[in-house]
């Protein structure tokens, strides 16, 4: 199983190989908007607010300074 | 001592620029020995008068050479508000012991219970630090700590990625553990104990801790000149006190569903129904799969996500999100955002429990336990100033619908309204700026 999960991670590294762009493609990717974390403080504060009212948390990364609302 | 007076002055200047008193300089993305900052100040409010947060935000951000980066990020909360106690709607009106056990309060008939002697103001420090390990290699670890009246969090977390393909593909893996202290108003109830008079305490025990345990893999990919993916596997594992000390569930009549009455003490206030307090297993184990996409069309860019969980308490959900920022004129955005969230229940979950049953080990009516839909409908707008800062305004609308399966309702209950909506109103305000 171990050997399996193995194996399809490197044929999913090997068909990421041929997707992307060159380095001198990225002005779009570079725009401050494009980037996956362009809105920290949004996401802190929607993570906060949906982890106190609804039973699923997180995903996106590690939720930041627990609280007791749930 | 130096660096420590120019940290508490630019403290005071970002205080300052929160409040609207001077504006600073302008950003400088990605230069060294620079902060920048990304404040936010946030209203929440439920409908009938239930929770209302306030809160303040500063992210601090600076760059050092060769691509070190230190994150800080200071929050307050202020909560007030009442919150729904977990027993059913009555066609009496019911008094209840407050959590600290020496008052009361009470509901009127026909209306859900709502606990309103909630109240609390939390902090929380977070703080990481980035930078390469090797050519293509980034390490990154931190610290979370927050407090608040009855709770205390103590986190830490580190994680690894490594880029391949021209940087087109990062994969990373994170760990982070957590250590959270809770000690109730009144104490901790003991689960599934009845709600006793005031001033008895004996099924109260002193505070309780819980631990987390999360583990994070991902995958950025970019896909094309303007589209980016990242998917992310995350396991949690929880352990310890994982009740909410202030839930109750209503004990009731098997045939009729009403609620059981009691009479307190003679010359002693308490509760006029039998209610217990609930029991969560002590363990949770979650699995989510997560997955965002961005995509530049030209100049507009649109955000989707969508998150799977799984746990072991029987709860599943789906979340999907979509914003399309759009720029207006050349200094200013519209972001319309559309969120939509539904959960299953926990197995355990149970509006109120039957009298004379058997009781189960494990049961909550916390209706965050229950089923439910959620739909969150935002407008975000943002504008550049000529000197480089950014400030913003987020305004949301969030509509919780729940729903008990009939054959969990019992007699009178199907009348009733057990599961009543909740609406909120997000307001946010920020300001981005850099020294």
């Amino acid at each position: 199983m171990k050997a399996l999960s193995l194996l399809a991670a490197c044929l999913a590294l090997q068909g990421c190989a041929s997707v992307g762009v060159e380095p001198w493609q990225r002005d779009v990717l570079a725009r401050p908007e494009m980037s996956l974390d362009a809105n920290p403080i949004d996401a802190a504060i929607d993570d906060h607010i949906y982890f106190s009212k609804e039973a699923s948390s997180g995903g996106r990364g590690f939720g930041g300074g627990g609280c007791g609302c749930n | 001592m130096n660096d420590d007076n120019n940290l508490s002055a630019t403290l005071a200047a970002a205080t300052c620029a929160l409040l609207g008193a001077s504006a600073a300089g302008p950003v400088m993305a990605g230069e060294t020995d620079r902060w920048s900052f990304d404040t936010a100040l946030l209203y929440y409010a439920e409908s009938d008068d239930r929770v209302q947060d306030v809160s303040a935000t500063i992210g601090a951000q600076r760059a050092f050479e060769d691509d070190r980066l230190l994150n800080l990020t200071l929050t307050a909360d202020t909560l007030t508000g009442a919150s729904a106690s977990g027993a059913i709607a009555s066609d009496l009106p019911q008094t209840f012991t407050s959590p600290s056990g020496r008052a009361v309060y009470s509901t009127p008939a026909g209306e859900t219970p709502l606990d309103d002697t909630f109240l609390d103001t939390r902090f929380a420090l977070n703080a990481s630090w980035t930078q390469p390990l090797a050519r293509l290699y980034t390490v990154s670890a931190g610290l979370g700590f927050s407090t608040e009246y009855d709770y205390t969090h103590l986190g830490a977390n580190v994680s690894l990625a490594r880029d391949f393909n021209k940087r087109n593909t990062t994969v990373s893996a994170g760990l982070a553990y957590s250590q959270d202290d809770i000690d109730p108003v009144g104490g901790a109830p003991v689960p599934l104990s009845q709600m006793l008079d005031v001033g008895d305490g004996s099924n109260k025990l002193s505070s309780d801790s819980k631990d987390v345990l999360d583990v994070l893999l991902g995958l950025t990919q970019v896909l094309s000149r303007n589209t980016v993916l990242r998917v992310n596997y995350s396991y949690s594992q929880s352990s310890g006190y994982l009740n909410d000390p202030y839930k109750i569930l209503s004990v009731v009549d098997g045939t009729t569903g009403d609620t059981i009455l009691r009479t307190p003490a003679p010359g002693v206030a308490g509760p006029t129904g039998i209610y217990l307090y609930e029991s969560r297993p002590d363990s949770r184990a979650k699995h989510s799969l997560y997955a965002e996409v961005k995509h530049a069309f030209g100049a507009p860019v649109l955000y989707g996500s969508y998150r799977f969980m799984t746990d072991d308490w029987g709860i599943d959900s789906h979340t999907g999100e979509v914003r399309l920022r759009w720029p207006v004129g050349d200094a200013s955005y519209v972001e319309p955002q559309l969120r939509y969230y539904m959960q299953s229940q926990a197995d355990f979950y149970h509006p109120s429990l039957v009298q004379g049953a058997a009781l189960p080990a494990y049961a909550s009516a916390d209706f965050r336990l229950g089923e439910f839909d959620a739909v969150t409908v935002g407008l975000k707008f943002g504008h550049r100033t000529s000197g480089g800062n950014e400030w913003n305004a987020r305004l949301e609308y969030y509509q919780q619908n729940g729903s008990i399966s009939r054959d969990q309702l019992i007699g009178n209950q199907f009348a009733r309204e057990q599961y009543p909506d909740l609406k909120a109103v997000i307001a946010q305000f920020g300001y981005r700026f850099g020294l």
